[in-house]
Order: C-alpha cells, then sequence, then structure tokens
C-alpha cells in the first residue's frame, strides 16, 4: 500500500511539475482540441449540486467542443445503474461514486487513477492543484488504498440545521452543543403543541445506514468494526449511541422510520420541526424562500458533539473516469472533470448551489457571510471519520443488513442489544466471504 | 379447408409465435436458473463460481426469505377473497335489469383503477396517506379522527397496500364475473327466479358453475400478479418500515439490484416460480370444471 501511495505521489507530482513548466501554454482549448466532438456519459443526481453543474455546463461544451451528456437518476438507483453499465461494458465514460462505492469500483477496475491524467501534460491543468482540496474530503471521495481515483464533486458534511425563532421562544440563546443537551434539555423544551425538536432521517435504505445508524455511533465512540475486522456493534460505546437514538425518538416526529431526506428538510422547512442534522447539500433549499418557510429563521451550527467528540456525518460524492471508455472519452472525461472540480469554478458552483470542496474558495471574503453554513462545514470537514461507513466493495452487502435490522431496532421490534448481535453476526458472515479474515484481503476500509 | 395441413404452413402460423416466447419467456428463464447454480454477484465477479445448489440452499433456510414469502401469502389471503367477494357483490348489482346508462357508466369507471400503472397507484397512496398533507386523514378529520401514521407504522403501512391492491384489482373480478353472468342462458336464469326468490338458490345452483371458469382464471392470474407484486409497494413503502411491507420480489430486487447477489436473487426467483406454478395447478384440479 505504501509503494502504491509512494508511486501515486511521485506520478503526481511529476505531473504537476511537467504541468507548471507548461502553465503558461496551458489552456482548456488548446487540451481538448484533438477530443472535440467526443461524447461523454455520466450519471448525475436529482441534487442542487449537479442542477449547478448542469447550468455551467454550456461554457464547458463551447470551449471545449466535448458534449456531456447527462443521464438522471436518483440516489437509490444511481449505483445499480452504474454497476449494470460497468459489468456489460457500457456507455458511462465518467463514475459518479459515493465515498462508500468507492472500494467497490476500485477493486473492479471500473475507474481509473487521477494519476493516468495529472501525469499528461497535455491533459493535466497546470493550475489543479490537489493540496487545495480538502485533505479529508479528497481522501474519502475520491481515495483507495492509497491511490486517488476521484476529484471530490458534490461534498457534504453533517450540520445542524435550526429555527433560531423557535429555539429562542423557547428560551435558548443557541443550538446545544452535545447530543446528550439536545436530547435532555432542548428536547422536552421544543416538543408541545405537534412541534418536535428534533428529527432524525431514517428512512430504511442508505439513510438509514448513513444519516441515522453511523450518526450514532461514531459520536459516542462506536463504529462499525474493532481494528481486526469483528463487528463492534457490542461494544459499550456502540450500544450507548444506538440505546441514546432510541431515547431521542420520543422527540421526533412519529413515523420517523419513514423519513427521508425530503420528508426531513420539508418538515424544518415548514417549521414543524425545530432541529435536522442534514447534509450541507440541503444548504440551497432550506435557504429558498420558495421552498422554504423558515428561511429567516435558520441558522446552521456543527453537528452536536457526544463522549467521543462532534465525529459528523460524512458523505459526498467524486467524479472519476471510467476505464471502460476509450482514450479519446477517457482524455474528455478527465478534462470534464478536472474543469468542474476546478478552483477557478468553485465560487461560481457555490454560487448556484452546489458546495465545492476547494479550500481556496471558503477562504475569500465575504463568502462565510453570504453562505453561513461555510463554517460550521469548514469545521466538521476538520472533525470527520473517513470510515465513518466503511469504504470497502463489502458496503452494499453490508448496507442493507444495517438497514434492516437498524430500522428494526429503531421500531422496537428487537433490542439494540439483540438488534446489533445479529447485525454483527451477518456483518461478519460478509466479511467472512470476502476473505477477510483469512487474510486473502487487507483489512482496509 | 384441406384435409390436412403441410408442416411448413404450421410452422409459419405457429413459429412466430413460439420463437418470440422462447425468446421474451424461455431463454430469461433457463438462463435464471442456470446464474442461480453460480456464486455470482455483480461487484465480485472475479469471484465467479459454479456451486451446485448451495444457493438454494441458503434460500431455503434463510428467515428472511420465509419472512418475506409469509407477508406476501398474507397479502395474498386477506387481499383476493376481498376482491372475489366486492367483485362479486358489483357483478351481481350490474348484472340486474334495467340499469340503463348507469351499467355502461360504471363499467367505464371500473377500468380506469385496473388501467392505472402499479407505480403510479404508489405514489398517488403517498400523496394520499400522507400523514400531514395526505386527502385521507383530512377526510377523517372531518369526522373528528386524529392524523393517522399511515406510512410510517407498520401495521397501518400493511393494511395500505392491502387497500390500495383491493381498490386496483376489485374492478378486474368483477368485469370478468360479470361477464360470467351473462354466459348462463336466459331462460335458465328466468326458470330458477320463478322457482325461488332466495338469490342464494340461484347464485349457488345456477349463475356459479357458469362463472367457476372466469372465477378459476381470477386466482390464477391473481395469485400470480400478488406474488410478484412490486411497483406499486416499491413506489410507496420500499418495502418498510423495517420489513413490514417487504414482499418477496421487494426482497428478490433487493439481493440481485442492491446487495447484486445475482445467484441467489436467481435461486429466489426460481423457487418462487415454482411456488405459484404449484398453486396454478392446484386451482385447476381441484375448482375447475367444464360447464
Amino acid at each position: 500500500m505504501k509503494i502504491k501511495t509512494c508511486v501515486s505521489a511521485i506520478a503526481l507530482t511529476t505531473g504537476l511539475a511537467l504541468g507548471t513548466a507548461q502553465a503558461s501554454e496551458w489552456t482548456l482549448e488548446k487540451a481538448a482540441e484533438p477530443y472535440a466532438g467526443t461524447i461523454v456519459d455520466v450519471v448525475f443526481l436529482l441534487r442542487p449540486g449537479y442542477e449547478a453543474a448542469e447550468a455551467m455546463l454550456p461554457d464547458f461544451e463551447a470551449r471545449t467542443g466535448i458534449k456531456v451528456n447527462i443521464v438522471k437518476h436518483p440516489y437509490e438507483n444511481a449505483l445499480g445503474q452504474q454497476v449494470l453499465d460497468f459489468v456489460a461494458d457500457g456507455d458511462f465514460d465518467i463514475a459518479l461514486i459515493d465515498l462508500v462505492w468507492i472500494g467497490n469500483f476500485a477493486e473492479n477496475d471500473w475507474i481509473v487513477p487521477v494519476s493516468k491524467f495529472t501525469s499528461n501534460p497535455d491533459l493535466a491543468d497546470p493550475e489543479l492543484d490537489m493540496d487545495d482540496f480538502f485533505p479529508l474530503v479528497l481522501n474519502a471521495f475520491g481515495g483507495w488504498n492509497g491511490e486517488v481515483y476521484g476529484l471530490p464533486f458534490d461534498n457534504y458534511s453533517g450540520l445542524m440545521f435550526y429555527n433560531d425563532c423557535m429555539l429562542k421562544d423557547a428560551g435558548f440563546d443557541g443550538p446545544p452543543k452535545t447530543w446528550s443537551e439536545l436530547k435532555d434539555v432542548y428536547g422536552p423544551a421544543l416538543t408541545k403543541d405537534g412541534k418536535y425538536a428534533f428529527a432524525l432521517q431514517s428512512k430504511r435504505n442508505e439513510t438509514q445506514s448513513a444519516d441515522s445508524f453511523a450518526r450514532m455511533l461514531w459520536p459516542f465512540g462506536g463504529s462499525f468494526l474493532d481494528e481486526d475486522f469483528r463487528s463492534n456493534l457490542l461494544s459499550k460505546e456502540s450500544q450507548a449511541g444506538l440505546n441514546f437514538r432510541q431515547d431521542l425518538m420520543q422527540y421526533m416526529p412519529d413515523g420517523i422510520v419513514s423519513y427521508d431526506h425530503a420528508e426531513t428538510v420539508n418538515a424544518f422547512a415548514q417549521g414543524d420541526v425545530a432541529m435536522i442534522t442534514e447534509w450541507s447539500a440541503f444548504y440551497s433549499s432550506l435557504k429558498n424562500p420558495e421552498t422554504s418557510k423558515v428561511v429567516d429563521c435558520m441558522k446552521i451550527a456543527p453537528e452536536p458533539m457526544g463522549p467521543a467528540g462532534r465525529k459528523p456525518a460524512l458523505g459526498g460524492f467524486s467524479l472519476a473516469v471510467a476505464s471502460q471508455a476509450d482514450e479519446d472519452e477517457q482524455a474528455a472525461a478527465w478534462l470534464f472533470i478536472q474543469w468542474v472540480t476546478s478552483k477557478a469554478n468553485a465560487l461560481e458552483y457555490l454560487e448556484r448551489g452546489g458546495v465545492p470542496a476547494r479550500r481556496s474558495v471558503y477562504a475569500q471574503d465575504g463568502i462565510a457571510e453570504k453562505f453561513d453554513f461555510v463554517p460550521a462545514l469548514v469545521e466538521s470537514w476538520q472533525d470527520g471519520v473517513p470510515e465513518f461507513r466503511p469504504r470497502f466493495a463489502e458496503w452494499p452487502e453490508i448496507t442493507e443488513i444495517v438497514q434492516e435490522w437498524g430500522t428494526k431496532i429503531m421500531l422496537g421490534d428487537v433490542t439494540t442489544e439483540e438488534g446489533a448481535r445479529i447485525l454483527g453476526e451477518r456483518m461478519e458472515a460478509v466479511l467472512e466471504e470476502a476473505g477477510y479474515y483469512s487474510g486473502d484481503k487487507p483489512l482496509a476500509q | 379447408m384441406p384435409a390436412t395441413t403441410s408442416r411448413s404452413t404450421i410452422f409459419a402460423f405457429l413459429g412466430p409465435a413460439v420463437i418470440s416466447l422462447a425468446v421474451i419467456g424461455i431463454v430469461p428463464l433457463l438462463y435464471a436458473f442456470y446464474t442461480s447454480l453460480y456464486f455470482f454477484n455483480l461487484t465480485k465477479l472475479k469471484n465467479a463460481r459454479f456451486i451446485w445448489f448451495e444457493n438454494y440452499g441458503s434460500v431455503l433456510t434463510d428467515p428472511v426469505f420465509w419472512e418475506a414469502m409469509g407477508r406476501t401469502f398474507r397479502l395474498l389471503l386477506i387481499s383476493l377473497p376481498l376482491q372475489i367477494a366486492l367483485g362479486l357483490v358489483i357483478a351481481l348489482v350490474l348484472h340486474r335489469p334495467g340499469l340503463g346508462f348507469l351499467r355502461v357508466l360504471t363499467r367505464l369507471s371500473l377500468v380506469l383503477p385496473m388501467a392505472t400503472t402499479y407505480a403510479v397507484v404508489g405514489l398517488l397512496g403517498q400523496v394520499m396517506f400522507n400523514q400531514k398533507f395526505g386527502v385521507v386523514n383530512q377526510l377523517i378529520g372531518f369526522l373528528g379522527v386524529e392524523p393517522v401514521n399511515w406510512i410510517g407504522d407498520p401495521f397501518n403501512a400493511f393494511a395500505m397496500i392491502i387497500f390500495l391492491d383491493v381498490w386496483q384489482w376489485t374492478p378486474f373480478v368483477a368485469l370478468v364475473l360479470l361477464a360470467g353472468l351473462t354466459t348462463v342462458p336466459g331462460e335458465v336464469e328466468e326458470a330458477a327466479r320463478l322457482e325461488t326468490k332466495n338469490w342464494w338458490t340461484i347464485l349457488r345452483h345456477v349463475q356459479l358453475p357458469f362463472l367457476m371458469p372466469g372465477l378459476v382464471a381470477i386466482l390464477i392470474l391473481r395469485t400470480a400478479d400478488t406474488l410478484k407484486l412490486f411497483d406499486m409497494v416499491f413506489t410507496l413503502t420500499r418495502g418498510g418500515p423495517g420489513s413490514s411491507t417487504e414482499l418477496i420480489s421487494l426482497m428478490i430486487q433487493r439481493v440481485g439490484f442492491r446487495a447484486f447477489d445475482q445467484g441467489v436473487a436467481s435461486a429466489q426467483a426460481i423457487i418462487l416460480l415454482i411456488i405459484t406454478i404449484i398453486l396454478a395447478q392446484l386451482y385447476i384440479k381441484l375448482l375447475y370444471k367444464e360447464v
């Protein structure tokens, strides 16, 4: 793994060094000349960051002559559609990778390391500046086993959105600092007259695994796996987190297990819920008067801390070049990825509703004032855990188990202990089959 | 018409249908069976290998599979009798003479639920049964009933699926049974009505024999449809909350396209197919009689 990292770093540095020498000559138009007319296919989600990129796209197409064909899917279909396409040697030239898919895509050789392009001075933008990406985000969203495959594109951190007016009416000066404070102090005070203190999106899909289950493990010191890759869900810390979630449900709307992002964001936007912990990507819709009644009352803070620290939810997507694309398509795909995630475009992407992972854009004057989620976001990206959800190839199987038993625990069908025991046994069976315990696979997550 | 027909003529008429059936129906089925004998996970194709009937073993001993199967049969055993009972009532009412234009209007409106796509029914259900904004809670609110958590409560979510399935497919049952009632010879029915005023006696001894072929068709079609019911439930509850509405078809889709284990999903699908065929044969053997 270390050798790979070294080679990758050398390739990257060489590429950038070569690029720097040609900085004065390199332009996007010139780099794209050989690929004019090439069509690249990519999956986009139905989310604000993708609408932002789509709105910026005409500029790229006019400058390069490269046509970007966007295939839109809801999140739940995006993995399945891409897997089927890659298995069948299909059309996608760019892979859209949720951070938990990176191990899967990389181990199946469906994506190409960025070093292939950054080492090519004809394709590498001298202004690429990989160090400008938040290291946690670049590593978690685009890196696997010491190699960088994707550049962070649609970037999230869990944030606390709170209704300051409701909090003030209840006598609070600011949001809770800790999860315990949220439950024990804010919960009883804000849950009344058909309104609720908090909503935790917990629908039985990736939302249950990422937004609900994992969110309550890490701040309490728990985790999915211990260092030997055995289940850690029965540890005192993991159990404390899961039991906390059960207790907290009394301050959430009925049927919270059927709440996905849309229902949760909507409940907050309608003023029915005082606080939610949601992805930064929903900022633009909550700030839009057409979709939110609480624009003037909404404030944002980092997620509350648990006994083990903040450990906020971490999620997001990178874009990587697909290995099934031919050489011209790969080059054209890289030029698009490099352009859409570039430092130069970060401000426009942000202003159009996207969330870039470029440090430089958040350091600009006035950005923190204009986009009030920025300070909390930047703080969260310092405290995040890359393996918030394990990123190995087995995650699609394991998340199904987490979704099933996580929901059963919430519904009270099983106790947290019994649910965690069964979940752990099934999780270990998947890892056993994959070869982690026999030493066939490195314990990388 | 000639006494004998040449082989080429027979093939010309039957060939396209047989070939289409083979390509569309049998080849994928054979491929599913072939896949079910392999460890075949789309994200681990490097590990694909022939494992004989291991997938069948793991499916048949998996409690989650049997829970989903039990849920599916619970839906079948509740919704199908309801559909037949309500459909029969509607058919008998429409069969009465003297309804005129009302009968035409009712027949036309009966087609509407059937013509609605399953997925749209699920989406409609999501809107109608929304706890906060749904029209159902608004209606029961007029009666002073507190808003019901339809989608987020395991029991209510299952009841909602039964309701929507009954709503969508009772008209189909009604129309098939109505068609059956029109095959009862008029003079026989008239003679029976002169003999007795008891509607049950007429139904039991005169009309029912003519309804049986349609009823068997309904049982076979609706059983197969219910066992593979997917779209409506997927768009409405996605199998939740928890596993409360995860029918067998949703489980197969989850295993095959979310966990990507095509081998196990194929084995589950083959087992489901065998169960459906056995049920269809049972219906025919026990109930079907030529009038």
